[in-house]
């Protein structure tokens, strides 16, 4: 009688280890979805999936690191590593920056009256240029960092460009008018410790050329000019439909 | 109205070896007895179902025959330990290893297990040719295909046999009471078969008689068939380990 | 055609290409569900077992398969528990294998056992005695788990995980993954232990009965051990085989070699408690039951040979080759050690099963012969073809080896002409 209870309780105890740990994943999904935290998740889980080469930390652009790959998701906001490698450099002199990048290839302008101003780089632009469809969020609709921001669709690709800060829409625009979202911030102020500026951005820029020219070499020819500034020509169709949509994932970080 | 013993009895049998000629009259009432469906024309000795059966023994010209069933292990009864759905139990009353075709689920774990090859599986769906379904004993239940079945010392014959004593109002069975169909049928009287707990039976009188033996008794499964010989050739053919070496 | 639903950033071949191996195995599949559906239909007769041989071909391949897909706990144990972390490369390939070996191996047991619609009476009347029983309970509560790591694999793909509540679930599923898989070694550990102890326990087959510690015979433990050493090495074995018939780079050098050490590790405790068993058996456990072990192994082509090819040839030899860096990092030594090894498993297994069937047990009887049926062939065929069907549908459309992407991967052939006809800018 001992060896039936120890027997079926020990399956049954495992039975219910079983099922309470997917009735857990349930509902911590559910709370996810309900704190509004669902496109946070989205962008945290598919982060790992994407490259190492696309995943570089922004330290080394700076040459602090020769080589690292961010763990956090390009969310420098709570990470130890770039707390302690800001605090070390000497305090920057001058005017603030007009512009921050984010990685998805977005700059953001911070205007006087506290909002921002929202763009595609130079990069972004001469990728996603005359866009086939624009999705753009309605204002007052909320944006989340790393989240989705708008879409574009070009030669068949939906492009996701990444939302580079929390705000919340009060303006769009569109290509012809250089800028594509006016947004203010939820609790007074942004927070934008995790965007490029200052020196990191020509390291940055110059990396990413590097490897879109490395994207197009192999495959097609873009037409650059000689000193390897912006491919002019329309890239997208210059290249295969299978290179364009890796080249983009590469890119604006889809996943 | 009860129908069980007072006593638990150990049912068993004593089976001379010099006696039994191998004519096989104790295969066929087994089968008759106990329902089994006629073989099919594609069965061979080793689908057939004979939860009797008739081994030959033989030493240059000399022959003899030895009847395996189902030996009754009553020690750690290997079939009983490794059934999976329990379809195999141990009646504590008769020592009877009992089998469930009916919740047996065909995994022919037991047949793997037992040591004296006396189980014998549903290979086909049984079938009986038209007419021959007369010849059915209305006592015994029949199996479905896919399922284990073997040798319970006619158990149909005890469950009549005690509701007989019972509405005589007697709640032991007289020797000679219950005796299975095979033990009926030998012409030669080679099986004798009765509680071995009652040093009174027979079987336990020939079980103790010098010459008696079981069959494979290192391994210790106390099986309760006794078989009996004076012949030291039969004895040394029939529990001597297989030396090919 | 269908790059929309394959993984971003790594290739496949194209779409007629991919039917083209795919119809093949679909036919086999077909095939073997004929045989398999004869036996459903028209009972077991349709295969050569018998009262004599009751386990045959299904329950010997059913063992090895279980063995081999060993390797998807015990990657899971080294990676969530022990948190070896080069072993992500493989977990999720480990994963898709382990569920198509389990999924096979219940699928086939389904078709071998008399009465398949009664599956469900060994959880209404468990015997807790029985190693049948604990094996039944462990296996469907292991693939439960294989199947629940599957599903966020699956959600991963590339057009499911657009579908938010698909990805934050597998995303907080995931987190929750090192549970799943401490359940899944402990329910390994059990299940393959009780598939030893399933021949352990026979005490009328002395050949294979074993003494051992508490209810548990050494072959419960020699089981565990032989699938921890195989698992990593099939897992090998896959992976270098998809890596040749793609034609791409899947993991970083040091990975393969890694699955070979560890294999090696644990291939060196299993030989040594092996031959220990090995021994107490000849001179203890089988004369006292009244055996000589040379006996069991007078019967033609069951000679002694087979407990020294097992031992020697299929053990110790891939051990040494494993464990020696030199020998393990070079290809052509590592991938035939590997097999050994999984040769050795399915030897052992073969042994316990076949072997001691066949092995007389009373002094009249003679040896057994027994040989497959066609449509037990073709039934186990057909777990082999859905095992090669699932695994490459998971292969191009799911990511089965993450490291992938971040390779450098050799140019298919036209565009290796391309690049050297046309001038670069």
């Amino acid at each position: 009688m001992l060896s039936h209870f120890i027997f079926l309780g020990l399956f049954y105890t495992v039975l219910a280890i079983i099922c309470v740990t997917v009735a857990a994943a349930f509902v911590r999904a559910f709370e996810d979805f309900r704190a509004r935290r669902a496109e946070a998740v989205c962008w945290e889980a598919t982060f790992p999936d994407l490259p190492a080469r696309d995943r570089v930390c922004r330290h080394e652009f700076t040459g602090e690191f020769k080589h690292r790959t961010c763990d956090r998701a390009f969310d420098c906001r709570e990470c130890q590593q770039h707390a302690a490698l800001v605090a070390r450099r000497p305090a920057e002199a001058g005017p603030a920056p007009e512009r921050y990048y984010h990685r998805g290839h977005t700059w953001v302008q911070p205007e006087p009256d506290g909002t921002v101003t929202v763009g595609l780089d130079p990069l972004g632009e001469s990728l996603a240029a005359g866009p086939e469809a624009l999705e753009l969020p309605e204002a007052g609709a909320r944006v989340q960092l790393n989240g989705p921001g708008w879409y574009a669709r070009k030669r068949g690709v939906r492009l996701r460009i990444l939302a580079p800060l929390d705000g919340e829409v009060v303006a769009t625009g569109g290509a012809d008018q250089g800028w594509y979202l006016k947004l203010k911030p939820l609790d007074g102020r942004f927070e934008m410790r995790h965007l490029l500026r200052g020196a990191e951005v020509q390291p940055w820029m110059a990396r990413e050329m590097e490897r879109l020219h490395g994207a197009l070499a192999p495959a097609g020819q873009a037409a650059t000019m000689a000193d390897g500034g912006m491919p002019v020509a329309d890239i997208a169709a210059a290249i295969s439909r299978e290179d364009w949509e890796a080249l983009c994932g590469d890119i604006f970080l889809l996943p | 109205m009860s129908t069980q013993p007072a006593k638990p009895a150990r049912y068993g049998m004593a089976i001379d070896l010099d006696r039994c000629t191998g004519c096989g009259a104790c295969m066929v009432a087994c089968a008759v007895e106990n329902n089994v469906p006629p073989a099919r024309a594609e069965a061979t000795p080793r689908t057939g179902i004979t939860w009797m059966r008739v081994y030959q023994v033989s030493d240059r010209d000399r022959a003899a025959f030895v009847p395996i069933l189902c030996q009754q292990c009553g020690n750690e009864t290997p079939c009983a330990s490794v059934c999976p759905q329990e379809a195999v139990q141990v009646d504590p009353a008769t020592g009877i290893v009992d089998q469930m075709p009916q919740r047996c689920l065909g995994c022919r774990y037991c047949m793997t297990a037992c040591p004296y090859h006396a189980r014998y599986f549903n290979w086909w769906d049984p079938q009986w040719p038209p007419g021959m379904e007369r010849t059915l004993n209305p006592d015994v239940a029949t199996r479905m295909r896919g399922v284990v079945e073997k040798c319970n010392f006619c158990h149909g014959r005890l469950h009549a046999a005690r509701t007989r004593a019972a509405a005589e109002g007697r709640r032991e069975l007289n020797p000679g009471e219950y005796v299975p169909a095979c033990v009926e049928a030998c012409p030669a009287g080679a099986i004798v078969f009765g509680d071995i707990n009652d040093p009174a039976s027979e079987a336990s009188r020939v079980a103790r008689q010098d010459g008696s033996f079981r069959m494979l008794e290192a391994l210790g499964t106390d099986p309760k068939i006794y078989y009996h010989t004076a012949r030291a050739w039969v004895r040394d053919a029939v529990t001597k380990e297989t030396d090919r070496g | 055609m269908d790059s929309q639903l394959m993984p971003r950033g790594v290739r496949r071949c194209s779409l007629p290409q991919f039917l083209l191996w795919i119809v093949p195995w679909c036919a086999l599949l077909v095939f073997g569900l004929y045989g398999a559906g004869l036996c459903l239909v028209k009972g077991l007769n349709q295969t050569n077992m018998d009262n004599r041989f009751a386990f045959g071909l299904w329950i010997f391949l059913d063992l090895t398969v279980i063995a081999l897909g060993a390797g998807a706990f015990f990657t899971g144990f080294l990676l969530y528990i022990l948190k070896k972390k080069e072993l992500k490369a493989v977990i999720n390939s480990a994963v898709v294998i382990g569920f198509i070996c389990y999924s096979g191996a219940v699928a086939a047991l389904l078709v071998d056992v008399g009465q398949p619609l009664r599956f469900w009476f060994t959880f209404w009347h468990p015997n807790v005695h029985s190693m049948l029983t604990e094996v039944t309970f462990c296996i469907t509560c292991y693939l439960t788990v294989l199947f629940i790591e599957y599903v966020p694999i699956v959600l991963k793909n590339r057009k499911l995980r657009q579908i938010p509540s698909f990805l934050v679930f597998e995303f907080e599923l995931h987190k929750l993954m090192p549970v799943l898989a401490g359940v899944g070694t402990f329910l390994s550990f059990f299940h393959q232990g009780s598939l030893g102890g399933l021949y352990g326990v026979l005490r009328g087959r002395p050949f294979a009965f074993r003494d051992g510690f508490a209810i548990w015979p050494s072959t419960f433990f020699l089981f565990i051990l032989s699938a921890a050493a195989a698992g990593p090495c099939f897992i090998l074995l896959t992976t270098w085989a998809v890596s040749k018939i793609s034609g791409r780079q899947l993991v970083r050098p040091g990975v393969l070699p890694l699955l070979g050490r560890i294999s090696g590790i644990l291939l060196v405790p299993y030989i040594l408690l092996k031959s220990v068993d090995t021994l107490v058996w000849i001179d203890h456990t089988a004369p006292a039951r009244g055996f000589a072990a040379h006996q069991f192994y007078a019967w033609k082509p069951f000679g002694e040979w087979m407990l020294f090819a097992e031992i020697l040839i299929f053990g110790l030899l891939p051990a040494l080759i494993l464990l020696g860096r030199r020998f393990r990092e070079r290809t052509g030594l590592l991938i035939p050690a590997a097999v050994l090894v999984c040769l050795g498993i399915a030897m052992n297994r073969f042994v316990l099963t076949v072997q001691t069937l066949a092995l007389p047990t009373l002094p009249f009887d003679g040896f057994m012969t027994y040989l497959p049926s066609w449509q037990e062939t073709a039934t186990f065929l057909a777990v082999v073809a859905y095992g090669v069907l699932l695994y490459s549908l998971s292969f191009r459309y799911l990511v089965l080896f993450p490291q992938e992407k971040d390779l450098p991967q050799p140019r298919p052939a036209h565009e290796r002409e391309r690049a050297i006809l046309e001038p670069v800018c």
